[in-house]
């Protein structure tokens, strides 16, 4: 088997696999090194895992809406290891799909670590022999893990991580969740459907924090009138570990201190890139607070050393990372018309309940960088198809720079506004104006006419409030 | 209407000069109307249906299938049933095929348009700039007249200028130009180039910018060399006009701003495409194939590797001269650079190119291509180095030019770019053609010598095995050095084996003291 190649990626996640394909597709002979798994946290422990749950935790609330529309459910029996092992299923049948399109597409899968031994070299350890590679590129998209806390170490028994909480043997009476971004989010929600009682605790003074502030305050009430209790401007500042229990000692930014005892917690308070133990030191790669230093075309400071995804950085989302890769060997491979990835229009989607989607700036952000701010919204309560689904909860917030008519923000909270973001994108990155958003046709009845009436309410005509 | 009229060749597009007759679909004696299908014809691009544009009874077929005629030529004759034989033999023996183009029936699937003939020269779309009128007639000279533009080699150079803040339509004329953005100041919002900094930039560099450079493509009948960057359209628009072979400049706008979007360019498509016939796909022909054998056809670089060696071969008087060079200096000079240097990675083939380029610089004597038309020598100044890259199915040579002037540093950025591009097939045609000398290094397969053949018109290519530990004996003691060999292929109509045998001594030289390349 060779061990010389045009590109070899380290990592098999979304960034990883997808800057192979691209590769291998360009005709470059191609590697890609894994450690683990095939399709990396996203497909094994993130992304698709959880949605699986989540649907488990939909089913649960229509369980308990089915008398609005007519049923009459009597006991409802619920088998937490049947739900798990669907979303392990889930799993492991998509990492076998990337399997198969590795193969397909002529790339070479190595198991085992890779380490850089060198500019353009990379040691593979797998079983007990190190196996030496060379290629004239070399992408890391070696992605990123949860951030501990001091004082907060992970142990896998009462304080998890999303690896402990994705596979819970038993459901727990009672959880904190420690970090309100889309991770804390979406476990906090799940457990709440399914039952527990779940206390959410934030150290920045909003739920959600990359989100739009109003979008944050209702997805707070809705949770708050869900039964979950929501701690923000709130620091975690000790723990104290019982024989099944954890004691939380909370401390607001007013200073008052509360303790509060649950069966376990689950800590989602960041995560931080994989850098270690790969042989950055070993070539000189420049790293900036855990992360690795790249240019727009995912360069790093070492010639023929690329990286991508999580590792090089927020927005830390599958989909910027396969955006990265295949820029990244676009770039490399001479591609006419690359265009670097534009951070301000990455979506960026939680799977609560209700869901929320947004993509590009908040109107805080519009305002703070001087735009002159037009704003639409439109609520759900107003959506034929909302009312029809049983799902008012929600709203879409667009916001436009008034002089020039271009979508800056656009906000959603709702059923399904995951399916609806890229309409925004979409309209974003063709640079499409308010009016030219006016102009379209959007189906009715569908959520998204909420999206149309948005973009009429900026223009002062909404048609339906 | 005439009693006895013609059944020609039609005229399906500007190009088209003969058809072939493949088959008739009617028999002599059948009555044919307006629009009936006739015949199939084969031009050098498709296959289509004549159509009939007269009616009457076929009374003649003159074409036979097979037949190869020119356009207007005279195929058959149309008649009324009581038409006399004898007056129709005498409308044979008069016809001419002079001013019978006008007549010429269209094809029947000829892009939908209205089976109306179209006289020639085609009619000018609706357009407002005249010049686009006259090339669509004749659309090759018409970029010539025009005089290209002049661009001064001062803006030309530089390092990637995709970061560079330009508009679309600047990054397309600084493309088409070989401008580099880096060498333009931009003058509008948070400094993007504009198209007019770029024509500033070219004015004040002591170029010129009259006129457009000549489109790349051979454009269709509407698409004049003009250029049409600046006609306001839609992006889908653009993109149709530009696979159509239309100019944005003949659509009727009739979109949002005054852009012209997809319906207009459909619509100047329809308009022109009655004289101009569609492209055909090339039918595919299965090789046959024995049963143990299988023929591959060969790809065209295939084709071309195959030609352009074998004349090499046969036409040039190769000779050959080796070398040993000893690599230990110039591998802890390497090993220095990169563990100082994390921007780069040099590699010993890098070190062959820089001190090939800098040994032809001292000889230059070698740095030449051999001109057979004029029995000429053309002498570089400059080392444009040539470097064999194994890609699928062949090789390509792309080439790192002025190799003399750069530092090792860009000497290696560059040739692995051109490398990796060369395998995904992403070289531009410059990048690949010319050279002044060649490198083809197969140390990597651990080779310990080979012959490499020249490259025409070049006049000399080096043959780089690869370095190994080999005993050498010095001031009488047998030592371990690590032991390049060289051989160095030239045509003796140019260049004589001193010469060369003095080239391998520079080279020599400059690669056992490689610090001389500093000086």
């Amino acid at each position: 088997m060779s061990t010389s190649f045009d590109v070899i990626v380290v990592g098999g996640g979304p960034g990883g696999y997808v800057a192979a394909i691209r590769a291998a597709q360009l005709g470059l002979s191609t590697a890609l090194v894994e450690k683990q798994h095939l399709g990396g946290i996203c497909l094994n422990w993130g992304c698709i895992p959880t949605k699986a749950l989540l649907q488990g935790a939909e089913v649960a609330h229509t369980l308990a809406h089915a008398a609005d529309f007519g049923f009459t459910t009597g006991e409802v029996n619920f088998d937490l290891k049947r739900l798990v092992k669907h979303s392990r299923d889930v799993s492991a049948r998509l990492a076998g799909g990337i399997g198969y399109l590795m193969n397909k597409n002529g790339i070479t899968v190595v198991d085992g670590h890779a380490r850089l031994s060198g500019k353009c070299r990379l040691a593979v350890q797998a079983a007990e022999k190190t196996l030496e590679y060379r290629a004239d590129h070399i992408v890391l998209a070696t992605g990123a893990r949860p951030k501990p806390l001091p004082g907060i170490e992970p142990d896998g028994d009462r304080i998890w991580t999303y690896f402990e909480a994705m596979v819970p043997e038993a459901l727990p009476r009672s959880l904190l969740v420690i970090g309100s971004g889309a991770i804390g989010v979406e476990f906090s929600s799940l457990y709440n459907d399914l039952g527990v009682d779940v206390t959410l605790v934030e150290v920045l003074d909003q739920l959600l924090p990359v989100e739009d502030k109003e979008v944050s305050a209702f997805a707070r009430q809705q949770f708050e009138r869900r039964g979950i209790k929501v701690h923000t401007s709130t620091r975690v500042t000790a723990i104290e570990k019982h024989a099944d229990s954890v004691t939380c000692h909370l401390e607001g930014a007013d200073g008052s201190t509360v303790a509060v005892t649950v069966e376990r917690v689950i800590l989602a308070a960041g995560i931080q890139g994989n850098v270690e133990n790969i042989g950055l030191e070993e070539v000189g790669v420049e790293t900036d607070r855990g992360f690795i230093v790249t240019d727009p075309w995912c360069r790093t400071n070492v010639a023929g050393l690329y990286a991508i995804g999580d590792v090089a950085g927020p927005p830390c989302l599958a989909h910027k990372a396969s955006h990265e890769g295949v820029i990244c060997i676009e770039k490399l491979a001479g591609v006419a018309d690359v265009h670097p990835l534009d951070k301000g229009r990455v979506p960026g989607c939680t799977y609560c309940r209700p869901q929320v989607a947004s993509v590009g700036m908040t109107e805080a952000q519009a305002r703070a960088a001087g735009r002159p701010v037009n704003l639409g919204r439109f609520d759900l309560q107003a959506n034929g198809r909302a009312l029809a689904i049983g799902e008012t909860a929600g709203f879409v917030k667009t916001v436009f720079d008034a002089r020039s008519g271009e979508l800056l923000g656009a906000h959603m909270i709702g059923p399904e506004v995951t399916e609806q973001i890229q309409g925004f994108g979409l309209a974003q990155s063709l640079e499409a104006t308010e009016q030219d958003l006016a102009r379209a046709v959007f189906a009715h009845p569908t959520l998204s006419e909420a999206m149309h009436e948005s973009v009429l309410a900026a223009l002062g005509r909404a048609l339906h409030q | 209407m005439a009693r006895i009229q013609a059944i020609t060749v039609p005229k399906w597009g500007l190009t088209m000069t003969e058809g072939t007759v493949s088959e008739w679909l009617v028999e002599e004696g059948d009555t044919i109307a307006i629009g009936d299908p006739i015949m199939d014809m084969e031009t050098s691009k498709i296959v289509n249906v004549v159509e009939s544009i007269v009616a009457g009874t076929l009374r003649r077929k003159l074409a036979q299938p097979g037949d190869t005629l020119p356009v207007a030529a005279l195929m058959g004759v149309v008649a009324e049933a009581d038409v006399a034989d004898a007056e129709i033999e005498a409308f044979i023996a008069d016809y001419k095929i002079d001013d019978k183009v006008a007549v010429a029936p269209a094809g029947a699937d000829a892009g939908g348009a209205a089976p109306a003939a179209a006289p020639e020269p085609a009619p000018a779309p609706a357009d407002p700039a005249p010049a686009a009128a006259v090339s669509a007639a004749t659309p090759a000279p018409a970029a010539e007249t025009a005089g290209a533009p002049s661009v001064p080699e001062a803006l030309k150079g530089g390092d990637d200028d995709s970061g560079v803040h330009a508009t679309v339509h600047a990054r397309r004329l600084a493309a088409e130009l070989g401008v580099n953005l880096n060498n333009v100041n931009g003058s509008g919002r948070n400094g993007r180039v504009g198209v007019a900094d770029i024509e500033q930039a070219i004015v004040a560099a002591g170029g010129s910018v009259a006129a457009k450079a000549p489109p790349q493509r051979i454009p269709e009948v509407n698409a004049a060399p003009v250029d049409d960057s600046k006609v306001p359209a839609t992006s889908v628009a653009r993109r149709l006009a530009r696979s159509l072979g239309v100019n944005l400049h003949s659509c009727r706008p009739t979109g949002r701003h005054g852009k012209v979007c997809r319906y207009d360019v459909e619509a100047a498509h329809a308009l022109a495409s009655g004289a101009s016939a569609p492209a055909a796909p090339t039918p595919e022909i299965a090789a046959e194939t024995a049963p143990a054998v299988q023929a591959v056809p060969m790809s065209g670089m295939r084709r071309t590797i195959a030609s352009r060696l074998q004349a090499s071969k046969q036409t040039i008087p190769h000779y050959r001269v080796s070398m040993d060079i000893k690599l230990d200096a110039l591998l802890a000079l390497r090993k220095q650079i990169n563990e100082g240097e994390p921007g780069v990675n040099v590699s010993v083939n890098d070190c062959v190119v820089k001190a090939v380029a800098m040994a032809l610089v001292k000889c230059p004597e070698v740095n030449v291509q051999y001109d057979e038309a004029t029995r000429s020598i053309q002498r570089f100044t400059d080392a444009d180095i040539s470097v064999a890259v194994a890609i699928a199915d062949g090789l390509i040579t792309p080439i790192v030019r002025a190799a003399n002037t750069k530092t090792l540093g860009q000497i290696s950025t560059e040739a692995r770019d051109l490398a990796t591009r060369a395998r995904a097939g992403t070289l531009k045609a410059d990048e690949f053609q010319g050279g002044s000398f060649s490198i083809s290094n197969l140390g990597m397969f651990g080779v310990r010598q080979f012959d490499a053949i020249i490259n025409p018109p070049q006049a000399a290519i080096l043959a780089v095995a690869g370095g190994e530990q080999r005993m050498v004996v010095e001031n009488g003691e047998p030592q371990v050095a690590t032991v390049m060999t060289v051989s160095l292929s030239a045509d003796h109509r140019v260049i004589d084996g001193a010469v060369a045998a003095q080239f391998l001594q520079v080279l020599k030289r400059f690669m056992e003291t490689p610090s001389l390349m500093l000086v």
